[in-house]
């Protein structure tokens, strides 16, 4: 399993290079191929809770290296209401929270049903963009979602979908050369008071 | 819960916690160095795909390219003579406002640069250029080309920085309505294409005399922009209960960027 986990951190970081040059597609809203959360997405899959969750600090920190925006200065007599800007580290609460929803459903997969799996990943990727621009809008007041955010995130889950079979072969394959067995049983409830021997 | 799990969430949340509890000191930090590692790639690749657009151009367009390019030449001389006569015509201006005692005005220089990447994260507007702190360049500094004003310097790192584009949502510049005593706040909206984009000006009087066509510049107060550089130019005027806004088509096409000019401090 560490072998397993460690070559999925490479990967990981493969990914958040590749996103660098992700580019957007101007006549597709400006969708782009989410590259680092989709690798993420589909690695939660096959992870346990614990390992998930380094994997999930780790992707967040990254992405917030990326991305975080920097406070936006000036004289504060003159820019009295700034917008407000997530803080670096929000991104690694989003993707703990969807690397808990993708274990959870780990039974879903477990058919091994390429288009299963294909549809899930796209709408994981949906779910993320969306709870990250409802952040953002939370933030900042003023509840807006134009259309055009909604085709960006429904364009760009798509174009995730396409090359989830991909990630999810890669990972597959991985799994297979580490000597990994991905348990899709997703969250196990026991009773402290009921056993199955009781039953 | 299993206890590892348990203990696993726990140190999650406590790095969570941590990362989001960082001043803005510590972010800058963690920020320059991942560019540091990812500025090379960035501009590696962005000189690379360059190299190969001037190539496919030059295979397809080589006799018109060697026409354009004089004519490039010439024009260049040309400007270059304006500016140096421009250059001592702004002396004598700074000169003359020191001899009446008014406040000294830096003469205006700027920094060529390449945008090497656009929009790198989902939600913001921003471009990745080829200068960084190595060339001098510091936070917030203004980034302008021949048509106006284009954004600022919102992340640094040694060879790139990240410029936040005036039509983003978070970057506000005080701006004024031209021939009017008006004066606003300019920002981007959220959640718009890079092939529209219309800009806000807001905080204006209720009964404003803003009509469209009217040009918007920078007030040049709030110390991030300097005065009297164009912003665009405005569309419409909505009045509300409180005061009102317009709505500002940039001057800047925002589509089409390749060179931008960072405002640089004399000496």
């Amino acid at each position: 399993m560490i072998r397993y986990l460690i070559s999925i951190f490479i990967l990981t970081l493969i990914a958040s290079v590749l996103q660098l040059f992700s580019p957007e597609f101007a006549s597709w809203s400006d969708a782009r191929i989410m590259i680092l959360p989709l690798v993420f997405l589909c690695a939660a899959v096959t992870l346990d809770i614990a390992p998930m969750l380094a994997l999930a600090f780790f992707c967040g920190f990254i992405w917030d290296a990326q991305n975080a925006l920097a406070s936006a200065g000036g004289d504060e007599s003159v820019y009295t209401q700034p917008a407000e800007v997530l803080r670096f580290g929000y991104s690694i609460f989003l993707y703990g929270a969807m690397g808990m929803l993708m274990h959870g459903i780990q039974p879903l997969f477990r058919m091994g049903k390429w288009q299963v799996s294909t549809l899930l990943s796209g709408i994981a990727i949906f779910l993320y963009l969306w709870a990250e621009y409802l952040l953002l809008t939370f933030i900042r007041g003023e509840l807006i979602f134009p259309i055009e955010v909604l085709k960006k995130i429904s364009y760009s889950a798509i174009l995730c979908m396409l090359i989830s079979p991909l990630i999810f072969l890669l990972l597959l394959a991985l799994a297979k050369r580490f000597g990994h067995q991905i348990k899709y049983q997703g969250y196990v409830w026991t009773s402290r008071y009921i056993t199955p021997k009781h039953l | 819960m299993k206890p590892h799990n348990l203990i696993a969430l726990l140190l999650f949340l406590a790095g969570a916690i941590w990362a989001i509890t960082r001043s803005e000191h510590s972010v800058q930090r963690i920020q320059a160095s991942y560019y540091e590692l990812a500025g090379p790639l960035l501009t590696q690749s962005s000189a690379a795909s360059a190299k190969a657009r001037n190539f496919l151009d030059e295979v397809k367009h080589s006799e018109e390219t060697n026409v354009q390019l004089q004519l490039a030449n010439d024009e260049l001389a040309k400007l270059r003579v304006e500016i140096a006569h421009l250059r001592k015509l702004e002396e004598q201006n700074v000169d003359l406002h020191r001899a009446l005692d008014f406040q000294e005005n830096s003469p205006f220089h700027v920094m060529a640069a390449n945008i090497i990447r656009r929009n790198p994260a989902t939600w913001w507007q921003e471009a990745v250029i080829d200068r960084g702190s190595l060339n001098g360049l510091t936070k917030q500094q203004a980034v302008l080309d021949a048509a106006g004003l284009i954004g600022k310097v919102n992340r640094l790192s040694e060879d790139t920085s990240t410029i936040i584009l005036l039509t983003d949502e978070s970057c506000h510049v005080s701006a004024k309505v031209d021939g009017t005593p008006e004066a606003g706040i300019l920002s981007g909206q959220r959640g718009q294409s890079r092939e529209r984009t219309a800009l806000r000006l807001r905080y204006l009087s209720k009964n404003a005399a803003i009509e469209p066509g009217m040009k918007v510049y920078t007030t040049g107060r709030g110390g991030l922009f300097p005065a009297d550089i164009l912003l665009g130019t405005v569309e419409s005027f909505e009045s509300g209960e409180v005061d009102a806004e317009a709505l500002v088509r940039p001057a800047v096409d925002f589509t089409n960027l390749k060179t931008v000019f960072v405002l640089t401090q004399d000496g």
